[in-house]
């Protein structure tokens, strides 16, 4: 099925406002905290967004250093300090920051957790970058707040 | 971290509350306005969208030949659900809008409006705080594939489409026998006037000489012909219609239904409400936990097995579980036996803890389940409810006492080959087998009546509980009771109107 013009005009309009993202926090949001009225509770994340963006203070990203730590040291079961690179592809599009078909280059040598940070912070700020608010430099900041130590 | 090396553990309350909640439809129609209006500031036009909570509104357009009763239709269900009705008659007679006055001309020179200014009437009149709060119901638009596809481009979509449909003899006829009380409708006779008579029909009750005379006499005397009820204007009318229905049913696959008009009024209208007020299939994962209860014979083990099987659902029979338990000499099995030795029912504390350790298992939370045995009285339900496992379906199989006498009376089981037959459904082949079948004691017929009793002593009080359960006839052969629980199972849930 060849798809029409507005279709894709629909594709591209999700992919530049980010929508996908959007929603799938929402939902991850919603599911993980189960508020009573998830509807207000929809409106205030979304608002906390909006300020986010026009502010550019720090965007509540659902994952932050902490958690990418974590994430590798829940990867690295043996305790080696590197993680392989199967595994490296998929965690980073567990968390949205790579599509399917991207080619990453499997350099040989295993992932280590600082070149694993360096990408996800990398990555994180691609987004960022495209997603800028009013004051781009602000927006810089919340980026910036992430690649903290 | 990803799903080959540890399959991902969620934790059951996760999709419990996006059920619940309907998260999934929620999102879903959240995507769809974006998508349509796509503006250039998305995160604003969420926010206003969610405050606006205008998902679950009736939008409904009722669409059929001249003289099926449309109009009464759209004006029984606007009643009853509270919504606005927009006619095409309704729509021009807007005092407050230029496109409406420019209608109007239009309408008086040629008697009809140009389908670019009728959907725009449309646009403006749902965007009106009435029509967003409480829904709309759209009566005898689109006419033409022209309108259905003007009003698509706009957004404008309906969640429900009715076409009503009869055979043209009978519409004719029944065109003859139209009739209008002239007094009912709101003030709209000064504007009428100045329309054109067939404006003064706007609002005004429709009656009819054969199927729906009006009781009171004052009524009667007043009732006046309305013009163009001819035979030859109907058969024409119906022509034209013929022509346009054919292209716009198309543009509502999933959303319409063709509704008999060729039956009494009061049939049609609840046939339609039915509809309206039942939700479409949604994408939304779902996990099945289903109840099924009934008294004993009712078929409730054998729908389940049935729906173990298709659907892969876990199935638990409470009697089977404490059964296991005594065989296989656990824990709980020790506890049990007594109780099963002196005949007693097993305490519902001890129950509780069987079950929930089935029901906590890995498969049964991924796959879900179907439970019937329990609960049988309302304490058992409320002890379920709280320790978390809610069903998502519950049906009641409803079978007359003397069919359950007869299904359970007449086993009787072969004590050399472990058969089971029953005297009237499955009787045994040979004259020697059946010399030598025994029947259970507890299929003796004081002991079905006394089980029978227990089970609708507490019934009532677990229908109110279960409120949104569904009651079936348990009284039909087991693929039929099959298709009922499926289709019970597959389709939403219908919502109540508040």
């Amino acid at each position: 099925m060849e798809t029409s013009s507005r279709e894709l005009q629909a594709a591209e309009y999700l992919e530049k406002h980010q929508i996908k993202e959007v929603v799938s926090y929402l939902t991850s949001a919603l599911l993980f905290f189960r508020p009573e009225k998830p509807k207000e509770y929809l409106i205030s994340l979304l608002e906390r967004l909006r300020i986010a963006k026009v502010t550019g203070v720090a965007f509540p990203f659902f994952m932050d250093n902490s958690n990418i730590v974590a994430m590798f040291e829940m990867m690295d079961s043996s305790g080696r300090g590197t993680i392989s690179f199967v595994q490296y592809k998929e965690a980073l599009k567990t968390l949205g920051l790579c599509t399917e078909d991207e080619d990453l280059q499997d350099d040989g040598h295993k992932i280590t957790l600082d070149k694993f940070k360096e990408e996800v912070n990398k990555r994180m700020k691609e987004i960022c970058e495209k997603t800028k608010g009013k004051d781009s430099e602000s927006y810089q900041t919340a980026a910036g707040l992430l690649l903290l130590h | 971290m990803d799903a080959t090396i540890a399959p991902h553990r969620i934790p059951p309350e996760m999709p419990q509350y996006g059920e619940e909640n309907h998260i999934f439809e929620l999102m879903q129609n959240m995507l769809e306005q974006l998508l349509i209006h796509q503006p250039e500031d998305p995160i604003p036009f969420m926010i206003q969208h969610l405050h606006r909570d205008n998902d679950n509104v009736p939008r409904i357009v009722i669409l059929g030949p001249p003289a099926s009763g449309k109009t009464t239709i759209a004006m029984w269900l606007c009643k009853h659900l509270n919504s606005s009705l927009l006619t095409l008659e309704n729509l021009i007679l807007n005092e407050f809008s230029y496109t409406a006055t420019e209608a109007r001309r239009l309408y008086l020179q040629r008697k009809t409006v140009p389908s670019a200014l009728l959907v725009q009437l449309i646009q403006e009149r749902l965007a009106e705080e009435d029509c967003i709060k409480q829904g709309w119901i759209l009566d005898g638009i689109p006419e033409t594939r022209e309108q259905a596809l003007r009003i698509q481009t706009l957004g404008i979509t309906p969640r429900h489409v009715i076409v009503l449909s009869a055979p043209d003899t009978v519409l004719i006829e029944r065109n003859l026998g139209k009739r209008i009380d002239p007094q009912t409708g709101e003030g709209h006779e000064e504007g009428c006037h100045r329309l054109g008579s067939e404006l003064e029909d706007t609002g005004k009750e429709i009656y009819h000489t054969t199927f729906d005379w009006p009781p009171e006499s004052e009524i009667q005397n007043r009732l006046m012909v309305p013009e163009d009820i001819s035979e030859l204007e109907t058969a024409q009318k119906l022509l034209e219609y013929h022509r346009n229905i054919v292209r716009v049913i198309p543009s509502y696959p999933k959303i319409l239904k063709v509704i008999s008009a060729d039956q009494p009024c009061v049939d049609v209208f609840y046939q339609a409400l039915t509809y309206v007020q039942s939700n479409h299939r949604t994408n939304a994962p779902f996990t099945p936990r289903v109840l099924l209860l009934g008294p004993v014979g009712s078929g409730k083990s054998l729908q389940a097995a049935l729906l173990a099987q298709k659907y892969r659902l876990v199935n638990v029979c409470c009697g089977q579980l404490l059964k296991e338990a005594v065989a296989d000499r656990t824990t709980f099995g020790e506890l049990i036996q007594p109780f099963f030795e002196k005949e007693m029912a097993v305490p519902d504390s001890l129950l509780m803890k069987v079950l929930s350790q089935r029901l906590d298992q890995q498969d049964c939370i991924q796959k879900g389940w179907v439970l019937h045995g329990v609960p049988r009285d309302l304490d058992q339900a409320h002890l379920l409810n709280r320790l978390g496992y809610n069903p998502n379906r519950v049906f009641f199989l409803n079978v007359p006492f003397d069919s359950i006498m007869e299904r359970l009376t007449l086993r009787r089981i072969d004590p050399v080959t472990g058969e089971r037959y029953h005297l009237m459904y499955k009787p045994p082949p040979t004259m020697e087998i059946q010399a030598r079948l025994l029947q259970n004691p507890k299929d003796a017929e004081e002991q079905v009546k006394l089980k029978m009793d227990l089970f609708y002593r507490n019934s009532a009080d677990l229908e109110q509980l279960y409120g949104s359960a569904i009651t079936l006839n348990g009284d039909q052969d087991p693929y039929t009771v099959f298709e009922y629980i499926e289709s019970g199972i597959i389709n939403p849930l219908p919502k109540k109107i508040p």
